[in-house]
Formats: structure tokens, sequence, C-alpha cells
């Protein structure tokens, strides 16, 4: 607007300072009104923009990091039973990675809400963000998720029984979670959240193999 | 912004025929702004021949582009408006969202010193409120990964559980099947949740978080989910910190080592 204006502005002004006269005063206060609204209406954008940028309550994102941390608590949960009861080595240290592993997601997924000015809870049935997951849900469980009487069982055992225990009860629980990362990277359109998604997938698969042959090894000892 | 100041000065010879003598950068900029019948402003030089009637239009037009002007200008306004509005509301914090129910009691605000006490303590402690909503607990918190207990557990490890952000859901002992079964479906499956019987409620109900408490006679009261909403996790004294690996028992906590030759 400014460069359109002001060479013929300059040029009449320095030669014949009538020439211009009021319609170019006119002309000025019209590019100026412009620019006064240009600078109105992009700090309207600025302030509205990110807001629309960020998911929303209902969003699948949000959907996705309110349950994938639910999914996650109780991994860590049964990471923690085995890691502190299990006397196989190879199973301490694979519930120690799983642990502090998913603990640490469930950090990144929380923060994503808060920075999003989401509650890091919703109200919406588990999964209700990924279509056709009606009746999915028992009980209030996720696909996966070991009922309270499987968490009872697992507290209660040791030696052998804990170490199958854990590993199975962990290998139905990668199994969900794995679908549940593979519906958010498909459903997802926010590059962190597609990020931890896809992350999660792989490592969950490559931990399902190290369980598989965990399993055999000790339903053989 | 600066720049088309100097030019007001001179410019204030009146409307007049001045338009089309001048040098044709002039005659350019004045053909272009009445824009209406110009085609083709931009070229200028022969068309400042005819200088009377365009100005005398404009003249009468300049009111257009003021109205334009300010309908952008309220446009403008009301998107920025509606931006803050919006966020502003958006933002209304859990606190208050939290006392907002009716019924709520607000403990926090009450800034009593044996309430706000976050120490651990060993032992058998006493507590302000029944159920209590913060004080001194045990250094085990009551694991609260929507745990249903159906017997009565210690208030010391059910408040460190309240400090990691947990919603503990009581009722009195023996209430009907029914509410307890309705007060499951609010618990189960969600991490920062527990419930469990307290033996002397004055309410069927009461729910709390680190600081807050709200007493009802129903399971049905709406004003249960509203205040899990508002609160679970949010109520954190310890962002981040977890509801598994506690304490999964019913029984009463270990008399403290002090005291403990003493006691039993």
């Amino acid at each position: 607007m400014i460069s359109e204006v002001s060479p013929p502005a300059s040029g009449a002004s320095s030669d014949a300072p009538g020439a211009g006269g009021t319609p170019q005063r006119k002309f000025t206060y019209f590019a100026v009104a412009l620019l006064v609204v240009g600078l109105l209406l992009g700090l309207g954008a600025g302030l509205v923009a990110p807001g629309l940028r960020e998911p929303g309550d209902d969003s699948v994102e949000a959907g996705f990091l309110r349950d994938m941390s639910t999914h996650h608590a109780q991994a860590v949960e049964m990471a923690m039973i085995a890691h502190a009861g299990s006397t196989n080595p190879e199973i301490v240290t694979l519930a120690a990675d799983i642990a502090t592993t998913q603990q640490g997601q469930i950090g990144y997924m929380q923060s994503w809400l808060r920075d999003w000015h989401l509650s890091p809870t919703g109200t919406a049935e588990p999964m209700a963000w990924i279509p056709g997951s009606e009746g999915s849900i028992v009980n209030g469980l996720m696909p996966g998720m070991a009922t309270p009487d499987q968490m009872a069982a697992l507290r209660k055992a040791t030696g052998k029984d804990l170490d199958v225990q854990f590993l199975t009860l962990m290998r139905a629980h990668h199994v969900g979670g794995v679908h549940m990362a593979q519906e958010g990277v498909e459903l997802s359109e926010n590059e962190n959240v597609d990020w931890i998604a896809d992350s999660m997938v792989t490592a969950q698969q490559g931990e399902i193999q190290l369980i598989d042959s965990l399993l055999k090894k000790a339903q053989a000892s | 912004m600066s720049t088309p100041g100097p030019e007001r000065v001179p410019s204030t010879v009146k409307v007049g025929k001045t338009t089309g003598q001048g040098k044709p950068p002039a005659g350019k900029s004045a053909a272009n702004r009445p824009g209406g019948n110009r085609p083709a402003g931009k070229g200028g030089k022969g068309k400042g021949r005819k200088p009377v009637t365009p100005v005398k239009v404009s003249g009468g037009r300049n009111w257009g582009p003021i109205a334009v002007a300010g309908i952008v200008v309220l446009i403008a306004a009301g998107i920025i408006g509606y931006g803050v509005f919006a966020s502003v509301q958006g933002s209304k914090p859990w606190e208050e969202q939290a006392a907002a129910i009716e019924g709520v009691v607000d403990y926090r605000a009450q800034k009593n010193a044996q309430i706000d006490d976050r120490t651990h303590k060993e032992g058998q402690l006493t507590y302000v409120t029944n159920p209590p909503v913060g004080g001194a607990h045990n250094a085990t918190w009551q694991n609260c990964m929507g745990d249903v207990y159906t017997q009565p557990i210690a208030n010391e490890h059910a408040v460190h559980s309240l400090e990691h952000g947990a919603v503990w859901i009581t009722y009195k002992q023996g209430l009907a099947a029914d509410q307890v079964e309705k007060l499951q479906t609010k618990v189960e499956g969600k991490e920062y949740t527990f419930m469990s019987p307290v033996a002397n409620l004055d309410k069927n109900i009461s729910v709390q978080v680190w600081g807050y408490q709200l007493k009802v006679d129903s399971a049905d009261d709406s004003r249960i989910d509203d205040f899990i909403r508002a609160t679970r996790v949010k109520a954190s004294m310890e962002p981040g910190a977890a509801c598994s690996s506690g304490n999964t028992s019913t029984d009463p906590v270990p008399a403290a080592a002090a005291s403990a030759p003493a006691t039993e």
C-alpha cells in the first residue's frame, strides 16, 4: 500500500505543492486507515490463530493423549510389580525399561495437553476418538488392559508364576497399546502426537518379540 | 506511517482544476483513486485531460472508502474481542470451576495449617474433617489406579493419594448396592480415582481431592461428575506423581516406631 502511494505523492509535493490537493490527502488517509485495519486484523489473527491450530477438547489428539496416558499408567503399574518381585534379571531389566519409558511418555502427553490449555482428563468414553470403537470398553478398561482380578493375582504371584503372568499380561497390554497407537498415527494431524504414537508402535512391537522369547524361557524353566 | 505526514502540509489548495495540469505522476495518483469509471488508472498521462468531473465525483464519493474501512475495523475489533473473550473463558482455572459447584467446601481457602500439612508421619493420625481432605500422612499412598476397595481404608494412606492428585470417592458403609455400583462406574479403569466405604460418614457420599470436598445424598447427583471433571489430576500437589506402586491392602497403618512398644 505504502509503496504505491509514496512515489507519486513525493513527486507532487516537491514539484507542485498544490497539485495533489485534497484527493491525494484522502487517498493517504485511506491508505493509513487500511494499514491500521491490516495491523488490527493481523493482531486479531495472531490472538485467535494459535487457538485454532491447537487441538480442541474433543479432538482426536486430546482423546489419544488422555487414553494413552491411562493405558500407559497401568503398564507402569504392572512393570513396577515385576521389577520389585521378579528374580529373573532379564525381566527386571525389561520391567525397568517399560516403567521408565512409559512414565516418561505420560509426562510428554500430559504436558502437551497442558500446553493446549486442555484438561488432563476427559469426560468422553475411553477411545471414543476412534470411529467404530463402541463396545470395546469392558468395565471401563481399554483393550489390552488387565482386570482388577488379574492385577491382584499378579501382586500375589512369585517366582516363575510372577514372570509368566507379568509377561502374558504385558504382551496383551502391548498388543492393545500398539493398536491404539496405530490409530493415533492414522487419525492425528498433530506432529507431536504422530511422533510419539509412531515411536510407541515401533518400540512396543519390538518388545512384544522380546516378551515372546522371554515367555518361552520362563515357561520352560 | 511518517511518510504521509509532510505531504499533508502543502496540499492545502482546494479542489479546483489543479489535478490535470500537474506532472504526470500527480495526475496518475489522482486518476487512480476514484477507481470507478477508470478501467486502467495506472496508464495515467492522457487521462489527466478531463480533470473536473473525476475530482467532483471523488469529493462526493469519499465516504465509500471510509465506510468500508469502518466496517472492516468493526469486524477486526469483533475478531479480537472474541479471541480475548474465548481465551479468558477457556482458561478459567480448575480451582474456580471446583469452588463454583454447589456444595463444594474449599478447604484450601481456609489456610488451616493442619489441613495444609504435607509432611510424612508414621502411625495413626487424626484429621480435621471426616473423610480427611489433607494433612500429614503416611509415606505410602493408597493405590489409586481406579481401585475399588470394599472395606474402609487407612486415612493416612488415602490422604497421600489425594496429594498425588487422586479423587477419593467415599460412601457410608452399608449404602445400597445399586448406589455403590453407580459410584463404581465412575472409578473403574480410571487412574487417579479410588473409592472405599467409611464407617461414620455424615452423608451418604463424600467425594474429595486435596483441599476440596463435596458431600451429596445420591450417586445420581450430577455434581459428583462435575467435581471429578474439575479436579481429577489437576488437584495434584505433586504434578506427575503416580497412583500405582501404592498400598493395596485395607489394613490400618502400623503404629509409629517410637510408640510401638507402648501400643498393642
